[in-house]
């Protein structure tokens, strides 16, 4: 399942969960790949599984069933150290609450996966923090600032910077702009879109149509299962191959 | 930027719950450094008594046991070991008397043949009853020792107490007089180029009472074995004045055994020996050996070891005390932080969440609340050490002056005939020992720079512990679960 044509390789994955003594079918026999170095909207109403879906990418989640292939490591299979690595090298999130850690600046947050992967020392850290956050376009004397002490757009840039520190193949995000204005939504948007300009593959939860026409691909989901057709709203669009 | 950096500044983001998580455990952590200096104080004050006590095994004719030379049981039949028991017990009227076993010196020269006999001091007592000096006046604080009603004067004012006159063969230091506390305050103690002369060293209240100094002279009427007065007098020249610090204590004239036997007209009789023993170690065998070689019917044999165990057993019993205070004070420290921290890890458990899903283990995570909570340890346990340098004292004194020791007390707590009261001077067990108050009431606590090694060992203990749980509870976070409703 590694091709090299796709960063990520979905097949019939099934995660259900309970929640109080309903069973929600979060992610319901999914199966799909994911092109390299696009940006693909997964689309869908609040609910649907889109979130469930990028955790499972990510591994913060493990699939009931089903297989998930990511730059060639089957993710649903990691454990321990492995899977630990994995979150570390291999894709960076973008929170729709920020997540930032509050007891750290800017600078800092940028330079906290950078530490926890190892391999480099303070000051390639720092250099290198710099300069995400210049390429997320911060104002330099907010790089001391702390979370708090920052507004919701600066934070979102700051937590994008923070997602790319270790050079992932996947960039996740879920509801990254739910938390902005439409300006600062659209900033943001407009930086995870040259991400993948820069041949980055960016996964987007949103369920907002103008986020999603600034995307590759289109993934529609609704209650846990990928609808059966696929939006290309992008000329140049790569096909993404779904199935449900 | 380092994990303790990182540590340290998640930890002064919440600066008022570091602080009370700091005071609280600050309480805890201290009180176990108290506890442990306080113990340690108690175990050398111990140490102190068992080589005050010493390897000194003490020799009475049977069923005379007892008879501190000050306390009221008098000379011939006072009250138990000295200040450490106060029961009284039948006292025969004399030594000498017929019907009581007697210990001769020709007994005694038997035991100088058992083995790890260091030396055997020969002790006489009595009580002066003539008026050629007088006592001086013991005015009591109260009801002293358990033995009986307590003296006092008709009006109740003080009263003249007996004046008591040891003889002893070992006069060479105050040690083989047992008098333990007591100071030559004027003159000299006997030398053994004293043995057979007529000298004396008199207590303050002797010396006061009858303006007497060193140099000076005073006489006692010599007495016939029956107990009357001969009509002559023994001439002594006062070589040395003592105190003990308590007027009865001081109402005592100590001879050379041998002119203490001139003036009362005993033969080879002695009201006690004390056989010192060349190691503590063989002190119950040659009890033993003493016990066999004279027989249990004739003797009563006593070790310093139960000496001390009667004496010791107040503080032994608050070193226990410190002991439980201690281990309290430990789980109660264990438990705060446990909870603290376990607390901790659940409000941030969303934190948790997040560190995780950017790389985190749960290594890194468990490093950071165990160095949070380090840092809270040992900031605790700094609090809790300064505490104990003005707390120590305190807390000791309050466990030693418990109320439940039961001791008699010493010379200065006067039982009633035949019973209370403490020895003093060559009072044997008890009176070797001087008395329980004065060895137990000042245990001083003195706190070394050690307690700081002490907190910091508990401060890095109890982080340890402390991280059990969130240990635990990080290993079972699931990113996803604690970030899926945001």
């Amino acid at each position: 399942m590694n091709d090299p044509e796709y960063t990520a390789v979905l097949a019939n994955v099934v995660k259900h969960f309970k929640s109080g003594p309903v069973l929600v079918r979060a992610v319901d026999g999914v199966s799909l790949q994911l092109p390299r170095g696009k940006m693909v909207a997964l689309r869908g109403p609040s609910g649907c599984g889109k979130s469930t879906l990028l955790n499972l990418f990510g591994a913060l989640d493990r699939p009931d069933s089903g297989d998930i292939v990511v730059d060639g490591i089957d993710v649903g299979r990691l454990k321990g150290g492995d899977e630990v690595d994995y979150r570390r090298r291999k894709v960076g999130f973008v929170f729709q609450m920020f997540n930032l850690m509050p007891s750290l600046t800017a600078l800092e947050n940028v330079m906290l996966p950078m530490e926890l992967a190892g391999g480099m020392g303070p000051a390639a850290r720092k250099q290198k923090a710099e300069s995400l956050l210049e390429r997320v376009k911060l104002a330099p004397d907010r790089y001391t600032r702390r979370p708090t002490r920052l507004s919701g757009g600066e934070q979102q840039r700051v937590a994008i910077a923070r997602a790319l520190a270790n050079d992932p193949a996947l960039i996740l995000a879920d509801e990254p702009t739910a938390n902005l204005d439409s300006t600062t939504g659209g900033q943001v948007i407009s930086l995870l879109r040259r991400l993948a300009d820069d041949k980055r593959t960016v996964v987007v939860a949103t369920h907002d149509n103008s986020i999603a026409q600034k995307a590759d691909v289109v993934i529609s989901m609704s209650d846990g299962k990928l609808m059966g057709k696929w939006a290309e709203e992008d000329s140049e669009a790569e096909s993404a191959r779904v199935s449900s | 930027m380092t994990i303790f950096r990182w540590a340290w500044r998640a930890l002064i983001r919440a600066p008022l719950r570091g602080s009370l998580l700091v005071g609280v455990l600050a309480v805890s952590i201290g009180l176990a450094l108290i506890m442990i200096t306080v113990d340690g104080a108690f175990a050398q004050r111990l140490d102190d008594i068992r080589a005050s006590v010493g390897t000194d095994i003490t020799v009475r004719p049977a069923g005379s046991f007892g008879g501190g030379v000050f306390g009221f049981g008098g000379p011939r039949g006072g009250n138990g070991p000295g200040g450490a028991l106060a029961t009284p017990t039948p006292a025969p009227s004399d030594a000498d008397d017929d019907s009581q076993p007697t210990i001769t010196d020709d007994d005694l020269q038997k035991l100088t043949s058992i083995p790890n006999v260091a030396s055997i001091t020969r002790v006489v007592t009595d009580v002066y009853q003539g008026d050629t000096i007088t006592a001086g006046t013991v005015t009591p604080p109260g009801n002293g020792g358990q033995g009986g009603p307590t003296f006092r004067g008709p009006n109740g004012q003080g009263f003249s107490p007996p004046i008591i006159v040891t003889g002893t063969d070992d006069p060479n230091t105050l040690s083989s007089l047992a008098t333990g506390d007591t100071e030559i305050t004027s003159g000299r103690s006997f030398t053994t180029d004293d043995a057979g002369k007529n000298v004396a060293v008199i207590g303050q209240a002797i010396a006061d009472a009858n303006s007497l100094a060193g140099g000076d002279t005073f006489t006692l009427n010599n007495v016939s074995s029956d107990g009357t007065e001969t009509g002559t007098t023994t001439t002594l020249t006062v070589i040395g004045i003592y105190s003990t610090g308590t007027t009865f204590g001081d109402n005592g004239i100590a001879l050379p055994i041998e002119t203490e036997r001139t003036i009362f007209a005993h033969t080879d009789t002695v009201d006690q020996a004390i056989v010192k023993v060349n190691n503590v170690d063989n002190v119950d065998q040659v009890s033993n050996d003493v016990k066999n070689a004279l027989g249990t019917d004739k003797a009563d044999v006593t070790t310093a070891e139960s000496a001390f165990t009667a004496i010791s057993s107040p503080l032994s019993d608050a070193k226990s005390s410190s002991q439980v205070g201690l281990i309290a004070a430990l789980v109660a420290s264990a438990i705060i932080i446990l909870f603290s921290i376990g607390i901790v890890a659940r409000q941030r458990v969303r934190e948790i969440g997040i560190l995780k899903a950017i790389g985190a283990s749960n290594w890194n995570v468990v490093s950071q609340l165990g160095i949070e909570t380090a840092f809270i340890a040992i900031g605790a346990a700094l609090v809790g050490a300064i505490a104990t340098f003005p707390l120590a004292q305190l807390v000791a004194d309050g466990l030693v002056s418990d109320p439940t020791t039961g001791t008699g007390g010493p010379a200065t707590n006067v039982g009633g005939p035949g019973g209370g009261g403490g020895g003093f001077f060559v009072a044997g067990a008890g009176g070797a020992a001087n008395g329980t108050n004065s060895l137990l009431g000042s245990v001083d606590v003195a706190v070394s720079p050690s307690v700081f090694a002490y907190a910091l060992a508990i401060a890095l203990g109890l982080a340890l512990i402390a991280t059990v749980i969130p240990a635990w509870y990080v290993g079972r976070v699931r990113p996803a679960e604690v970030l899926r409703y945001e």
